[in-house]
């Protein structure tokens, strides 16, 4: 098990897949099997929020106004 | 130019080494004659700059890589059968022809230019070798597979988009995108998608949403045409552009697949752009979410199912001794039970085996006493009569012997002393008094004759009530 944050989305999804067939296949005992879980429920949290984030509804920016938006973003009192 | 072929006018000399100076005009007519003596070829390339004379059109043909001044009789172009206004800035052509010089007259500019003497729209056949050609050539370069080594994000949160504004394409991968349940944001770099402005304006905003961080993938897109048509999107520069960028690029132009050299360079190439919108967001978003319930399910269970489960083990392994217990204790009864079975039946057994010996054993000890019985009998009767000889003769002999005892015994017998007349003097309780100091002590005693007794006392016994002396 890592502490750290997956590397991306596919990441997450490919280590949550061995997890699950590794609780299906019934040989983690007992400690393993909450270590498992508990990461588990970590990166479906993670999951979850990458989902979320392409979730609200598409937006559409020009490259202009995404450029405009980010530096006003970054600037300041702006 | 051969200096020989001009001969010279004055002979002053600018340098040392230089032939001339010439005279310009002479020169120029020279250079125009030299011009006209190169091989005539055939060009392919995009015309612009077109326009016409009262005698001639000129353009330009250029490519990504250069352009040459290009220059046609209109009694030329006119044999050429073009249609009317097909001759017009962004085709392709091919011209016949070859490098002419016009050496300029009194109010004429000197010039350069390609004489074409032919003219006709590029084919497919013209393109695709031009294509190929390049294609091999950036093959060769490994510029194919850069954008295929670049990972590419399954869930991309901001995507860049170059095509035109207007175009159908916005809106068919807008509606893939929708499909994908995708909501993350675009971003748009509109740019010409046909002429021979295109090709750098759609590399330049290639190269502006790369830089932007945020943006994780790219989507080049227009819809369908003739090679002609997308022969902006096999332009070299703009090829090696995308080959080097670092965002992966998702090309979708045309309907065909494989068809533009923008599609070998790019990371991925699909035939529209709603395959784009699937490929630029390769997981399904609501397909995600579910199989993401399903898997926070699982785990769930998992966890709630390895408790419960062990719980039940445990439980299980906690009733076990009492168990095992319960099962030792039936054993053990079971073989009580069968033990007590089997000693009863073997006490039966060997009480009767044993009652079976004991019985051979007593009949072999009677049959033996018997014959022993019978064998004493047999040597009784052999000696009883011995016997009852010895014993008449020990009888008689013990006879003899205690009548001699009893004369000898008579002969002692005090009974006998007294019937001869003495008397024996006793004590009141039978005692006899054998000394005259003890009849004195005695003072009282009786005299025992053989027929009787007399109380008798000494003188110095003072007879009964008195206490004083009394002779008798």
């Amino acid at each position: 098990m890592t502490d750290s944050a997956p590397a991306s989305y596919e990441d997450a999804v490919e280590r949550l897949e061995e997890i699950i067939d590794r609780l299906d296949s019934g040989q983690a005992g007992l400690r393993e099997t909450l270590d498992l879980c508990k990461e588990g429920r970590t990166l479906v949290d993670y999951c979850a929020g990458e989902l979320d984030a392409v979730g609200e509804g598409l937006k559409e920016l020009n490259l202009d106004d995404l450029a405009a938006k980010l530096d006003s973003s970054a600037t300041p009192g702006a | 130019m051969d200096s020989s072929q001009i001969s010279l006018g004055v002979g002053a000399r600018p340098g040392p080494d230089l032939p001339g100076p010439f005279a310009v005009g002479r020169y120029a007519k020279v250079l125009q004659e030299e011009m006209r003596k190169r091989a005539r070829v055939l060009l392919i390339g995009e015309v612009t700059g077109m326009g016409r004379s009262r005698k001639q059109a000129y353009f330009e043909l250029r490519d990504g890589e250069g352009a040459v001044p290009c220059v046609i009789w209109l009694n030329d172009l006119e044999r050429a059968g073009l249609p009317e206004g097909a001759l017009r800035d962004g085709v392709e052509v091919v011209i016949a022809g070859g490098p002419d010089y016009y050496p300029g007259g009194g109010a004429a500019s000197p010039s350069f230019s390609f004489r074409a003497t032919h003219v006709r729209l590029a084919g497919e056949g013209d393109l695709m070798a031009r294509l190929e050609a390049l294609r091999t050539q950036l093959r060769g370069e490994g510029l194919f597979e850069l954008q295929k080594q670049l990972a590419r994000p399954a869930l991309p949160k901001t995507i860049g988009v170059v095509t035109a504004e207007g175009g159908a394409a916005r809106r068919d991968l807008l509606a893939g995108l929708a499909r994908r349940g995708w909501g993350g944001t675009v971003v748009w770099a509109f740019a010409p998608v046909q002429d021979r402005h295109a090709a750098p304006a759609i590399a330049r905003a290639l190269q502006d949403l790369a830089a932007r961080p945020e943006i994780e993938a790219i989507v080049v897109t227009r819809g369908g045409g003739s090679l002609a048509d997308l022969w902006a999107f096999c332009d070299e520069t703009l090829c090696r552009t995308v080959a080097m960028l670092r965002v992966p690029v998702v090309s979708a132009v045309g309907h065909e697949r494989d068809s533009t050299l923008i599609d070998d360079v790019a990371a991925i190439f699909c035939s529209t752009p709603t395959h784009a919108a699937e490929a630029v967001v390769p997981l399904d978003c609501g397909a995600a979410r579910r199989d993401l319930g399903r898997m926070a399910l699982t785990l769930r269970r998992g966890a709630d199912g390895a408790i419960g489960a062990r719980a039940r083990h445990l439980g299980a392994l906690a009733r076990g001794p009492a168990r095992a217990l319960q099962r030792q204790r039936t054993f053990l009864n079971q073989k009580t039970r069968e033990i007590r079975a089997a000693s009863e039946r073997g006490i039966a057994e060997r009480a009767a085996s044993q009652r079976r010996i004991a019985g051979l054993v007593l009949e072999r000890a009677r049959r033996r006493a018997l014959g022993q019985v019978e064998r004493a009998g047999e040597e009784g009767r052999r000696h009883g009569v011995a016997l009852d000889m010895a014993s008449e003769r020990a009888v008689a002999q013990r006879r003899e012997a205690l009548r001699q005892a009893a004369v000898a015994l008579r002969a002692h017998d005090p009974e006998r002393t007294l019937e001869r007349g003495y008397a024996l003097a006793e004590t009141e309780d039978g005692e006899p008094l054998t000394g005259a100091a003890a009849v004195a002590a005695a003072g009282r005693f009786s005299l025992r004759f053989s027929d009787g007794r007399v109380d008798a006392r000494t003188a110095a016994d003072p007879g009964p009530g008195t206490g004083g002396d009394r002779r008798d």
